[in-house]
């Protein structure tokens, strides 16, 4: 049979950033993906080598607008550790229930996309409403919804009243009740089922080739979660990576779902163990070394790398975000597939092509 | 210093690659700096949550061993490198050959020391 190429994006309904794909058809089936970037590129590593360290925390929560806090917070514990800075431990604690809120409101994000990606319009919106009242809770504790620059080396840029507090356990006890519904829908529905299961299947085996990470390489059991480390306050909190094993869309949908649940647990411990303090330590003098910092993002592993030479500028900041890596294993899960659920399928690595390209 | 860092020759670092990939490691990132003559590529592999850097000093006039052979998940690094420095790399799965993220008529090694 003769093969079509067809071009997936770069512009797309289903595609909030551009990324095209090559898709090299049989008929209905796709047989091969190519993928093309460079849509979105903006040499964010040669402004950081431009800028002093300090500003660079700017330049990294720009690198993503939906997963921005964990970008600055990468660089921040990684000049941290450098420097030799051990920062307060109420920082510590504010820097992970940032993390977590940003998880969430990522998460939700991401829920609205794929429903509105097999179109089913009303759990889009749906959706997207329980993430307004996220991003309301990060404009009430920082002044912003979505770049919220609370981080700074040594610690953090704000703290939390006990009336945010208190607001943040009303929202996540709010969401609790409200994810049921959705959860409901997303989990046992069966157009979102025929949409999801079974289809475009990552094997554990071609996850850990492939180096995948985050949900999606959790989905096709592999155990890494980066959180368990330790690093801020998770070495005080008590979580379990989430794993499922079908490797499918649906076991993705599945991972992001209870990550929800587990993102707001971790907050109520969070909350209910932030020892009163400081939330900055100040410091003195340029960092001088290089280090390689790590976190758990919305959608897996980011790495950062940084060189310093005892001056203000870094020689080198190198980031390596989640969906760059990821990007192999959804070219391995397209051949096979149906082109009708090309776009379900593309959505379910969370594709984020600003951080990708940087 | 990079804790559990090794340096090797740039002829090595396709049989090393191979080597962290038998003994189970999985390929996390890829750097490089041009550092005015040479080029620093450091490897990081990890096993557990830990890492392993391996660093080869290159000259950029010689073509290097692309390890997208052995993990896959490479050959997007390799790509953007050889965008933004003008590295050659040999034995990629996809080459973009210089246009991942640069278009033809566009700038050329924007990552280079002298480029501002």
């Amino acid at each position: 049979m003769a093969k079509t190429v067809i071009p997936f994006g770069p512009q797309h309904p289903v595609l909030p950033e551009p990324i095209q794909l090559k898709l090299v058809m049989e008929d209905e089936k796709v047989v091969e993906a190519i993928p093309a970037i460079g849509y979105v590129h903006r040499g964010l590593e040669k402004l950081a080598e431009l800028k002093d360290f300090q500003q660079t925390v700017y330049i990294v929560e720009r690198v993503c607008g939906i997963c921005s806090f964990m970008h600055s917070m990468a660089y921040t514990q990684g000049i941290e550790k450098v420097m030799n800075i051990q920062i307060p431990e109420r920082a510590e604690y504010l820097r992970t229930i940032w993390a977590e809120v940003g998880r969430i409101q990522s998460h939700l994000l991401w829920l609205g996309l794929l429903a509105d990606a097999f179109g089913f319009e009303s759990l889009f919106m749906e959706t997207w409403k329980y993430r307004e009242k996220v991003l309301d809770l990060m404009e009430m504790t920082t002044g912003n919804r979505v770049i919220i620059s609370a981080n700074k080396v040594g610690g953090t840029t704000k703290d939390l009243t006990p009336e945010h507090l208190k607001a943040i356990l009303t929202t996540m006890d709010e969401l609790t009740v409200l994810l049921k519904e959705v959860d409901k829908v997303f989990l046992q529905d069966y157009t979102v089922k025929k949409r999801t299961v079974g289809v475009g299947i990552l094997t554990k085996a071609d996850a850990e080739e492939l180096c995948s990470v985050g949900p999606v390489a959790r989905a096709s059991g592999v155990k890494y979660d980066l959180r368990t480390t330790g690093y801020s306050a998770y070495k005080h909190l008590d979580f379990e990576p989430i794993i499922e094993s079908a490797g499918d869309c649906y076991a993705r949908t599945v991972i992001r779902i209870k990550d929800l649940h587990q993102s707001i647990q971790l907050i109520r411990q969070a909350v209910g163990q932030i020892p009163n303090g400081e939330i900055f330590v100040p410091f003195k003098g340029f960092p001088n070394g290089e280090v390689v910092s790590r976190i758990e993002q919305p959608r897996g592993e980011a790495v950062y790398y940084m060189k310093a030479n005892g001056t203000k500028n870094l020689s080198r900041l190198k980031i390596r975000t989640p969906t760059f890596t990821n990007i192999p294993s959804l070219l391995k899960m397209l051949p096979g597939s149906d082109l009708p659920d090309v776009p379900v399928l593309v959505l379910t690595i969370d594709p984020c092509i600003s951080c990708t390209e940087r | 210093m990079l804790e559990n860092f090794t340096e090797i020759e740039a002829k090595d670092i396709l049989s090393q690659t191979k080597e962290y990939k038998k003994s189970g490691y999985r390929f996390a990132a890829m750097t490089c700096e041009h550092t005015g003559e040479n080029f620093e590529l450091t490897y990081h592999f990890d096993l557990n949550y830990e890492l392993k850097n391996l660093r080869a000093v290159v000259d950029g006039k010689e073509p290097i061993d692309s390890i997208s052979t052995v993990y896959p998940s490479a050959f997007l690094i390799e790509n953007e490198f050889q965008d933004l420095y003008g590295l050659v790399f040999q034995g990629l799965i996809i080459d973009y050959k210089g246009n991942l993220y640069l278009t033809p008529d566009g700038p050329t090694t924007p990552m280079m020391k002298d480029k501002k």
